[in-house]
């Protein structure tokens, strides 16, 4: 407890001091909780994703960071390795690989890669897996791209 | 007779006996004010003593009356006053007595060193506290300056020892001129010294991947200090990795390729070295972990048990392993079975089964089955965890070497 928490604070002073280092990633704490953490993640350039911008939920467990982060999305996005109600997300570092020299701004930087590679044979959302897996890229990167804009995009007008 | 010599007591005006006092309280009379202990050769004030400092002999013959007779006097006191007219008698026989005196007393302190023969050892301190030694003709004898050698010597120039050659590590004046060994054995902890302190202050600077802590830094020193793996060189600290490595695993993960490698590199290290600084190459780490290893192996392993315990290691452990005799492995020439002490726990349940309540029965079967449970694998894994946390903290505290 005292141990994640010492770890986390210092992880919140390392966002403060290099907040401009990486543009496509804003990490914010809750005020009142530093277990509870909000990221703001830029779809990265040349996929469907591109121009969206998706909110990231942390729950951070008392055993951090010998147990990983858990992360969600709160965004809607269409994305194999992602639940399409829940927003969670499949990835391995979130669970058996988990490293405790990873921190929140690196898990951050692990989803934005996942999103640009996405693993279609481990899937949660098994239209999106299906599409990719059926060598439907197109299909696959118009669905995307339709839920970026409706959901990730502000709305213009 | 006594009369003669001036009372104390009187003089300092506290003579309670007045005109009783067996000693004079004639301001004319000379007071007794030789000094009975530098006579015995112990008197510790030395020349500030304000009692005269006359050598037995001389006071033999001046002063030998005055000297004894207050003795003498002194029983007088406590005898009653019936008695007192025989022990006037006595003190007339008193100067014979007081001629044996002296020699009786020398043969009470026989080997104490009288106060005058000391003497001579003063003689050497000059006025000016220069000290003379007398000097040797050999120079490999004569010690240098202590003073130099710890930094600085207040005599400088007029010292008149020698003052060692500056050593190049400590920048203290402490190489003897003339004795090489020592020189070089000197030259040759300093540079150890030195190197030690560097690598130490190199250290400081190392972070821990997990707490992203300095390591050196943190607030107890048990904490302080580095896990070193085995088969990288990722820093961090003893505790943190060890954290790391005995955490259980949750679903999915493999104890081998998620907790036994490398935070970072996810390379797979089989054991923890603790260490207090922090290496820069290949060969202070090798120092390290085989003087680790070497510490380990002086003692016994607690899983072998001089023959009666089977180690999960083997052959491959790093504790000794004393096969006493009498013991399973030295009657059998095998490791007794795994299972053996769980087998004798169930024994002595049994025994007991009728004296312990039904509920708090529940409890123990429940711990008993689950060890039941475990594969021989299993077994072994977490054998091998607990001998990791034991014998890594029971080495921890012979470990402060480094």
């Amino acid at each position: 407890m005292k141990a994640s928490r010492a770890r986390l604070f210092k992880e919140y002073k390392e966002v403060q001091r290099e907040k401009a280092a990486d543009p496509d990633i804003q990490l914010v704490c809750d005020d009142s909780n530093i277990f509870k953490w909000t990221a703001l993640i830029k779809g990265p350039s040349e996929t469907p994703y591109e121009g969206g911008v998706f909110q990231l939920a942390f729950a951070v467990p008392e055993q951090y960071p010998l147990q990983p982060p858990q992360v969600r999305f709160l965004t809607k996005i269409f994305h194999p390795n992602v639940h399409f109600k829940t927003g969670e997300i499949c990835l391995d570092i979130l669970k058996n690989a988990w490293s405790p020299a990873w921190t929140l701004q690196s898990v951050c930087r692990a989803i934005i890669a996942l999103m640009a590679h996405p693993e279609p044979d481990s899937p949660l959302n098994c239209d999106s897996g299906n599409l990719l897996r059926s060598g439907d890229i197109r299909g696959y990167q118009s669905m995307a791209r339709m839920y970026t804009r409706l959901a990730a995009m502000p709305k213009k007008g | 007779m006594p009369k003669r010599i001036l009372c104390k007591f009187f003089a300092h005006g506290a003579c309670l006996k007045g005109d009783h006092c067996e000693f004079s309280h004639d301001w004319k009379d000379p007071p007794n004010n030789i000094c009975t202990y530098y006579q015995k050769g112990i008197c510790s004030y030395g020349n500030r003593c304000r009692y005269e400092h006359v050598k037995a002999s001389q006071s033999d013959l001046s002063a030998s009356s005055s000297s004894t007779v207050p003795h003498q006097s002194v029983i007088s006191d406590s005898v009653p006053l019936g008695f007192s007219t025989t022990t006037f008698g006595g003190s007339v026989v008193l100067p014979a007595a007081s001629a044996e005196f002296p020699g009786s007393r020398r043969a009470l302190f026989p080997h104490t060193k009288q106060a005058w023969n000391l003497e001579s050892g003063h003689q050497g301190l000059l006025d000016n506290g220069i000290v003379m030694e007398p000097r040797s003709s050999n120079p490999v004898e004569r010690p240098i300056c202590s003073f130099a050698a710890a930094g600085n010597c207040p005599r400088g120039e007029k010292c008149p020892h020698f003052h060692g050659d500056l050593c190049p590590s400590c920048g203290k004046h402490c190489l003897h001129p003339f004795r090489l060994e020592e020189r070089e054995e000197h030259i040759k902890m300093c540079e150890k010294k030195q190197k030690h302190l560097e690598a130490l202050k190199h250290s400081q600077e190392i972070e821990c991947s997990v707490c992203l802590d300095r390591v050196l830094s943190k607030t107890t020193a048990a904490e302080r200090k580095f896990g070193l793996l085995s088969e990288c060189d990722h820093p961090f600290c003893i505790s943190c990795i060890r954290n790391w490595r005995s955490s259980s695993p949750s679903s999915g993960m493999d104890v081998n390729t998620a907790l036994r490698a490398c935070p970072i590199c996810r390379k797979l290290s089989y054991f923890v070295i603790p260490s207090v600084i922090w290496y820069c190459t290949p060969e202070e780490k090798q120092e390290i972990v085989d003087s680790y290893k070497a510490k380990l192996r002086s003692i016994d392993c607690k899983h072998f048990n001089f023959g009666n315990g089977n180690c999960p290691f083997g052959t491959s452990c790093f504790y000794k392993h004393t096969v006493k005799p009498v013991s399973y492995a030295w009657k059998y020439h095998r490791p007794p079975p795994r299972r053996s002490n769980v087998m004798d726990m169930d024994a002595i349940f049994d025994f007991f089964k009728h004296l312990i309540a039904e509920d708090e029965m529940n409890i123990f079967d429940a711990e008993d089955f689950e060890n039941d449970d475990l594969t021989s694998t299993e077994m072994a894994m977490s054998l091998m965890q607990l001998d990791f946390e034991s014998s890594d903290s029971s080495s921890d505290e012979e470990n402060c070497l480094y």
